[in-house]
């Protein structure tokens, strides 16, 4: 542990622990989980970092978009999130999940990704390689000090808007509301 | 070999244009009535492999193309080369206003997902397919979107363009 920490580590234990321990769904969209498995296993040891694949959205805290996002998965990634506990962080690769990238124009493709759930953080590139994957955490850490990195807070508050984002491009959802207006 | 099967269809049916571009393909531009009875024809002289079946659109000529991909495996397993694999490439035009085609799964069963996706993309009816439902796509298109006349440009601005922003919302903007 590094020495100049601790006094962070005193006066908010929780918040230093969640960021050193990032636990990742194992979610596939696009062509960008190809990154994924060199970055988690040996020759880049994804582990230092504290980051972790994990089987279920239900243990995780941070969800990689890998890629571009049709709709028919759009629905699977809101499903997701949702089921995620808080605190949680999104992070999106390459150009394809911030405007469509090369899917500009495909008639199944979603063009910009923020409109439908709060994303924390974008990678460039196309695709990032691990080392970019590292600097974004690295990023995230200290958005995280900041308090900058608020998407769940956000999507508590706008939840409304988000959820008449997802039903105009999906038509009418399957699954009933995250918050009502009781548990806000 | 290859030549000799050329001879053949030469021989057995009238309308039929082969062409020999490489040593191990040949394509085939039929008429659409005797396309059904090239495939079994095919089939028994050994070429068993249905490969797939593409579709293009000629909108200028306001034809579609249908492209069946037909294939033999050598026999001899121990010294196969990929140059021995033959591809043949089966091409007829159908019509493009309201399109429609027979099926072959009677011949090949392995047409049935390929001829869905058709139906799906190209909007092509195939006649005696057991279930023409939706495979991959959720959404209603009014032209099927691999159609040359679909405009994407102008379907990701109605659809995609419109949703607003989170900020947007808020402001009260639709």
């Amino acid at each position: 542990m590094d020495r100049n920490q601790i006094g962070k580590w005193l006066k908010n234990p929780g918040k230093m622990a969640n960021k050193y321990s990032f636990h990742v769904v194992y979610f596939c969209t696009g062509c960008g989980i190809i990154e994924v498995p060199p970055s988690i296993t040996t020759r880049w040891d994804a582990e230092r970092f504290g980051i972790i694949p994990v089987a279920t959205p239900r243990q995780a805290n941070l969800f990689l978009i890998t890629g571009y996002v049709s709709t028919k998965t759009l629905a699977a990634i809101i499903r997701t999130y949702e089921q995620m506990p808080e605190p949680k962080y999104t992070v999106a690769f390459g150009s394809c999940p911030i405007n469509g990238g090369m899917y500009y124009d495909s008639y199944n493709t979603i063009t910009s990704l923020d409109k439908y759930i709060p994303v924390d953080g974008y990678i460039a590139g196309c695709m990032p390689r691990p080392e970019a994957i590292f600097i974004g955490v690295t990023h995230l850490w200290k958005l995280i000090d900041m308090d900058k990195a608020d998407g769940y807070k956000r999507y508590r508050e706008d939840y409304v808007h988000y959820r008449a984002n997802q039903e105009q491009i999906l038509g009418e959802l399957d699954w009933p509301p995250l918050f009502s207006k009781e548990n806000l | 070999m290859i030549n000799e099967l050329k001879q053949k269809l030469l021989a057995n049916f009238n309308d039929v244009q082969v062409n020999i571009p490489e040593d191990n393909r040949m394509t085939v531009n039929t008429k659409k009535e005797s396309l059904l009875s090239l495939v079994s024809y095919l089939k028994n002289m050994g070429y068993n492999h249905f490969a797939m079946l593409s579709c293009v659109d000629w909108i200028d000529d306001k034809e579609f193309e249908l492209i069946y991909i037909i294939s033999a495996y050598p026999q001899d397993d121990e010294h196969y080369q990929d140059k021995e694999k033959k591809n043949i490439l089966l091409k007829t035009r159908i019509s493009r206003v309201k399109a429609k085609f027979i099926t072959i799964i009677s011949i090949f069963e392995n047409a049935e997902p390929y001829e869905r996706e058709i139906h799906e993309m190209f909007g092509i009816h195939f006649e005696g397919h057991p279930r023409l439902t939706p495979l991959m796509l959720e959404r209603d298109y009014k032209i099927p979107p691999f159609r040359k006349d679909f405009d994407t440009n102008k379907y990701v601005e109605n659809t995609f363009g419109k949703v607003p922003s989170i900020k947007e919302r808020k402001e009260g903007k639709k």
